[in-house]
């Protein structure tokens, strides 16, 4: 089992489809800051 | 979705959002974004879990998912919204995380769940705000 990543570490790779199947990666919007949020279900 | 609320704080120091969910879209359209129209974040959509695996998101043990009140809120929202709960549809016990990355795409911040909880949005604004370097 992976574990998270801490504080420091480089971000694990991040790339997937919006709900209208358009791609988006963790680094296209290259300089900001990104709240990265992964949520439990539906809520 | 509490960030929504204070998204123009977020969007003040610079920060983006991405949400990334494991449900199917067709659901999500009927629940959890039925009343968010215009969401000014990307929601993604991580079917097979591989990226929750990838950042080390962990399944809960039964008892933390089924003796959390908060569990029973959410079930009342689906059905309110007049789903049928089909336990085999949906894995109940994946956990999810907040992290914040900065600019040289490092972890700022890192909140893995252990239980369904979140951090307050303060939290998360002011890691935004550290991460963007400012006050």
């Amino acid at each position: 089992m992976t574990a998270a990543p801490r504080i420091g570490e480089p971000a694990p790779q991040l790339r997937l489809p919006d709900l209208d199947g358009e791609v988006t990666a963790l680094d296209d919007p290259a300089g900001s800051p990104v709240l990265v949020s992964f949520l439990r279900h539906a809520g | 979705m509490k960030v929504r609320e204070r998204w123009p704080r977020f969007e003040a120091v610079g920060a983006t959002a991405l949400f990334v969910v494991f449900d199917d879209p067709a659901l999500l359209r009927r629940t959890l974004l039925r009343e968010l129209d215009d969401l000014p974040f990307p929601v993604l959509v991580d079917r097979e879990r591989r990226h929750y695996t990838g950042w080390g998101l962990q399944r809960a043990p039964w008892w933390k998912i089924w003796m959390d009140p908060n569990v029973y809120r959410v079930y009342g929202r689906l059905l309110q919204a007049g789903e049928r709960l089909t336990i085999g549809g949906v894995d109940l016990l994946q956990l999810g995380g907040d992290f914040v990355v900065g600019p040289d795409q490092h972890i700022a911040y890192a909140r893995p769940q252990t239980r369904d909880d979140r951090p307050p949005v303060a939290e998360l604004l002011r890691a935004a705000t550290d991460a963007a370097g400012g006050d």
